[in-house]
């Protein structure tokens, strides 16, 4: 990893828009913990409340908007030359941006509904709910971060594989699920509360290992795809 | 020092570049040719942004596109004005230097800032940087690690006149120390005061390659179609003719006739006095392909 491209990756993800997402998003995973806590039954609607809002929007949303970004912008401004020209082998700047990415969303994510999960007050949600999103966060980022480096309105083709994939056809059976990323955070959620929730069927080991998979995949497309692009 | 063998590039049905070979060493080089030419391609595969969709570019012997450890010797001002908003000039070169692993990258970029006339103590981020400023931090970023090579992207855009001689002396003095300096430009006049070797590419050719002397007689030696108002243009015309001053003109109406000639100096002599020779009206003389299109494209069809 190069340092100094971290630094920069990371300084050009923070901008007013995107404190005001994560601060309006933060205040509905607080808001959604409150209302679990003082439902009838809070461990299902906690779990629920965490899985939905947590892995399944909160996370990739958080993660579309910095990781297509954190490359992405360079492309679409020109800038990426300013980088690309200087003797750093290609899987140090990917590997640089990837961690970027990590560190800016991870905590947002991670401890914002970490927190919630406590607030909740459900016992067994609290390491789990950061487990699961955490592992949400490094496999959208490694998806997004890519997703930036290919395509120019990448943005809206995440946005557009949220909707359309995460949220609609994963509900169309169980190959559908198996390829969707949030039914194995999901499933680690599921396992910690007994909760039983639709497409969080996955097994312990593969909950654990896919969403890892697909973070590292992320990651070393990016890294191929500097080598091959083309700079404008 | 940089090697172009056969070199095309072409995106889908569009040549940018066609089957350009040359070779450039010390010193200043110009890339001349009109916008468009393929000047820019030709510049981002010598620096390994682009890849050549047939020969070959090799810069100090390495491929710049596999090789990224000769990106350390290479330095390059792309054309584009858009840079890291979000940073300082300081930081954006400082950034340039830690990434080429200068030993002391604060006071290098402090040096490369001063070199092209900026403040180093400037805090002000780039996205408040005017053209000419822009220019000029590009120019820093591009030089901050001592390049053996550089390539600079219609450098002097954007520069006031007395920024453009700095520039150009600091290009000769680049060259001088032995590095490879090559600057593209659409501008004649530019090139002519770079005083240096020049390629011409013109509609992705190399159209000619030489000393700018040689060049500039190239393009003087084109025949030049000049168009001379006139109350007597048949008159005049066979006046020219007779005195051998034209190889050609066409009557355009009944005040007009478009005239050819190979010598424009000696047209410019002779037109008035044969003019005055004949009683003729002189009303209007101007050239009709002057610009800088028609060079090249005479330059192309030789």
């Amino acid at each position: 990893m190069n340092t100094h491209i971290y630094r920069v990756v990371v300084r050009s993800q923070i901008s007013t828009g995107r404190l005001l997402a994560w601060a309006g998003l933060s205040g509905v995973a607080i808001l959604l913990a409150f209302v679990a806590r003082v439902a009838d039954d809070p461990v299902e609607v906690a779990t629920r409340s965490m899985g939905v809002f947590g892995t399944n929007i909160f996370a990739p949303f958080i993660a579309l908007a910095l990781g297509s970004a954190a490359l992405g912008n360079l492309v679409e401004d020109r800038t990426l030359v300013y980088v690309w020209l200087r003797p750093v082998p290609r899987h140090r700047v990917a590997t640089a941006a990837f961690a970027a990415v990590l560190s800016v969303v991870g905590p947002i994510v991670v401890a914002v509904m970490t927190v919630a999960a406590a607030i909740t007050g459900v016992d067994d949600l609290i390491v789990a709910t950061a487990v699961a999103t955490a592992l949400a966060v490094f496999a959208y980022s490694g998806l997004f971060l890519a997703l930036g480096l290919r395509f120019k309105r990448s943005l809206l083709i995440g946005l557009g594989y949220i909707a359309i994939w995460e949220l609609l056809m994963s509900r169309l059976g169980d190959w559908f699920a198996r390829l969707s990323v949030r039914s194995y955070p999901m499933s680690i959620l599921s396992d910690a509360t007994d909760v039983s929730m639709r497409l969080a069927d996955r097994s312990t080991l593969a909950s654990y290992i896919v969403p890892l998979a697909i973070g590292f995949a992320g990651l070393i497309y990016t890294s191929w795809r500097l080598t091959r692009t083309e700079i404008d | 020092m940089v090697q172009a063998t056969g070199v095309s590039k072409w995106f889908g049905d569009l040549v940018a570049v066609s089957d350009v070979s040359f070779s450039i060493g010390a010193g200043v080089t110009a890339l001349l040719g009109p916008n468009g030419a393929g000047k820019s391609t030709l510049l981002r595969m010598m620096c390994g942004l682009a890849k050549p969709s047939n020969g070959m570019v090799t810069v100090l012997g390495k491929n710049p596109r596999a090789d990224v450890a000769v990106l350390g010797r290479i330095g390059m001002a792309p054309q584009q004005e858009s840079l890291l908003d979000y940073l300082s000039g300081r930081e954006f070169v400082e950034l340039a230097a830690q990434l080429h692993q200068v030993d002391n990258p604060v006071e290098a970029a402090r040096q490369a800032i001063q070199t092209v006339e900026l403040d180093p103590d400037d805090p002000r981020k780039l996205s408040t940087y005017s053209k000419g400023m822009r220019q000029r931090i590009k120019l820093a970023q591009a030089i901050v690690h001592d390049p053996l090579v550089i390539a600079l992207d219609e450098p002097l855009t954007g520069l006031d006149p007395r920024q453009r001689r700095e520039m150009i002396q600091l290009f000769h003095r680049l060259g001088a120390e032995g590095k490879c300096v090559i600057v593209s430009s659409h501008v004649l006049d530019e090139v002519e005061r770079f005083g240096s070797r020049v390629l011409v590419i013109a509609q992705g050719r190399l159209a000619a390659e030489g000393d700018f002397r040689e060049i500039r007689n190239l393009m003087d030696d084109r025949p030049l179609r000049i168009r001379i108002r006139t109350d007597q243009p048949r008159v005049l015309a066979i006046a020219l003719l007779d005195r051998g001053v034209i190889s050609g003109c066409r009557l355009e109406g009944a005040e007009i006739v478009d005239v050819d000639t190979t010598d424009p100096a000696l047209f410019r002599r002779a037109v008035a006095p044969a003019a005055r020779d004949r009683d003729a009206s002189l009303l209007e003389v101007r050239p009709l392909d002057d610009d800088l299109e028609s060079v090249f494209r005479y330059l192309v069809g030789r």
